[in-house]
């Protein structure tokens, strides 16, 4: 039944009024007379005009940019080579002054060297004096002392001589004079 | 669809001028013809655009850099899926509005 | 002259004041009267005019950004250089390579012209889109398998044809199956898909706001009804927006399919 219904709707779409025509189908040739010339004219102002100074302006900018990169990447390479200068420079600066530092070292080492070895010879000297002095002294002090023990014995002698001889009278004698002597 | 048709029988039976009836009749199966048409049409894309775009967005996450290739290849698949339920639609504006 | 391009959905609420729902007509919301030139071949429409102003509005924005075009790009030139490489970038390269670029002209006026024709469908007091009317996806789907059929002769003369209709690597029987399945495809389906999906998308999308359009009117002339009626809008409102969205998306995807198939018929291989 509904398979009939479809085939009666058929017939009748066949004979319908052709005013009244369905929306999907493309009626007005005024719509695609208009709209066809829009889209072409569109294609061709594209074509022409609209699209020429803007592709062109970005093909500079793109071309623009290599350069740029060229530029930047040439920039780069003056720079490093300014910095191997820079540092070529400064290890020549660097070996030159490590050189004074050595030569200043070696002479001051030199210097040190003289000093000490005249202050050694100095010292050897005054050494020397005072060791002579001390000789002087000590055969001065011996011979003063070689005077002081004859007039100990003299006056040993003569305390002997002055007390009797009797034996206790002897010690406490030597006693007495070993007391004084102290 | 029994129902429609039945309906349709029932206006068939009702109605007093023979052309009123016809009209009647032809409207009320263009209207249920228009009805199937686009439901039936609209079933494959609706599973078939739902499962391509699970299946971009899969790809997109396990591939997040490669997001805009999957994105224009996904825009074409819907849009080749999608012209089945678009027939279908022009299909039910040529049955409903004749 | 204001009746042939005025909203159809206004003066029907105004005519209605009122009562049950009642949707227009499909051909009083796609179908317009001519301005002038009724029933001849150059009958200007609301249609021809939108395609009209598609044509003029592009052409201001280029010829605006191309005057004073500079080195570095400011303003209006941003958007439009922007635009060459949105074609460039997501069109051309992808679909047809580096040798494509010869079509880009042609694919950036097909962009254009299809978006501006769809925008015109969520632009107030205009609410309606050029390519919901079968005329220009026609018209385009026709330039574009004019376009693909004659780079395909001119790159491979015959032996295109010949290629598209006998894919190489096929056994011989098969090609009694292939080559008709083949034709149907290549030839006849292509541009017909093309056409229809943009057409069908457009005047679906256009059904959708009016019938919203016309569903908010109504509910908000039925008393306490009206609080549906906020409801009603709300809908409106987030489908303009995907309409907004639906109408870059068809120009992007027609521009593209058409560049998927110069690109076919330039590089059989793949």
């Amino acid at each position: 039944m509904f398979l009939a219904s479809l085939a009666a709707l058929a017939s009748e779409v066949a004979e319908s009024d052709p005013t009244d025509i369905n929306p999907v189908v493309p009626d007005e040739i005024g719509e695609i007379f208009w709209g066809a010339i829009a889209f072409f004219g569109l294609w061709i102002l594209m074509r022409y005009v609209l699209l020429p100074p803007l592709l062109k302006i970005r093909a500079d900018r793109r071309n623009q940019e290599i350069a740029d990169q060229q530029a930047a990447s040439a920039a780069d390479e003056q720079a490093e080579q300014v910095r191997r200068d820079y540092e070529a420079t400064v290890a020549e600066a660097n070996s030159e002054a490590n050189d004074i530092i050595a030569e200043a070292r070696a002479a001051a080492e030199h210097e040190r060297g003289e000093i000490v070895v005249a202050a050694e010879s100095e010292i050897a000297l005054e050494r020397q004096a005072a060791l002579a002095e001390l000789e002087s002294q000590r055969s001065s002090a011996v011979s003063g002392l070689g005077d002081d023990v004859a007039d100990l014995a003299v006056a040993a002698a003569s305390k002997v001589m002055d007390a009797s001889l009797d034996e206790p009278v002897h010690r406490s004698t030597a006693a007495n004079y070993v007391e004084d002597a102290r | 669809m029994s129902a429609i048709t039945n309906a349709a029988a029932t206006v068939l039976a009702q109605a007093d001028v023979a052309e009123q009836t016809a009209d009647e009749a032809k409207s009320i199966s263009a209207a249920s013809g228009a009805g199937m048409a686009y439901g039936l049409a609209a079933i494959g894309p609706g599973i078939g655009i739902g499962y391509l775009v699970g299946q971009a967005v899969q790809a997109m996450a396990r591939q997040p850099e490669s997001a805009g290739q999957v994105q224009t290849t996904m825009f074409l698949g819907i849009a080749f899926t999608e012209a089945l339920a678009l027939i279908g639609f022009v299909v039910f504006i040529l049955l409903k509005f004749v | 002259m204001l009746a042939a391009l005025s909203n159809p959905v206004i003066l029907l609420a105004s005519e209605e004041g009122g009562g049950g729902v009642e949707f227009p007509p499909i051909n009083l919301i796609v179908k317009w009267p001519a301005l002038f030139g009724e029933d001849t071949f150059y009958g200007f429409n609301k249609i021809a005019l939108i395609s009209m102003i598609a044509m003029i509005v592009p052409t201001i924005l280029f010829v605006i950004a191309g005057r004073n075009a500079s080195l570095v790009p400011r303003g209006l030139q941003n958007v439009m250089e922007v635009s060459i490489d949105f074609i460039e970038k997501q069109v051309v390269m992808p679909a047809i390579g580096k040798d494509g670029m010869r079509y880009l002209p042609m694919l950036m006026a097909m962009f254009f012209f299809i978006w501006i024709g769809n925008l015109f469908e969520i632009i107030p007091t205009s609410h309606m889109p050029a390519n919901a009317r079968m005329a220009n996806p026609i018209m385009l789907a026709l330039v574009a398998w004019v376009m693909f059929i004659g780079v395909g002769v001119k790159h491979h003369g015959l032996k295109y044809f010949k290629d598209a209709l006998f894919p190489p690597g096929v056994p011989k029987a098969l090609y009694l199956l292939v080559t008709p399945i083949e034709f149907l495809s290549t030839f006849l389906i292509r541009p017909f898909s093309l056409a229809v999906r943009l057409f069908a998308n457009m005047l679906a999308g256009h059904i959708l706001l009016v019938t919203f359009s016309v569903l908010t009117i109504t509910l908000f002339g039925a008393g306490i009804l009206a609080i549906a009626g906020v409801l009603s809008f709300g809908m409106l409102v987030a489908f303009t927006a995907f309409e907004f969205m639906v109408a870059f998306l068809q120009a992007f995807i027609f521009s593209l399919l058409t560049a998927v198939y110069i690109g076919g018929a330039l590089h059989p291989a793949h």
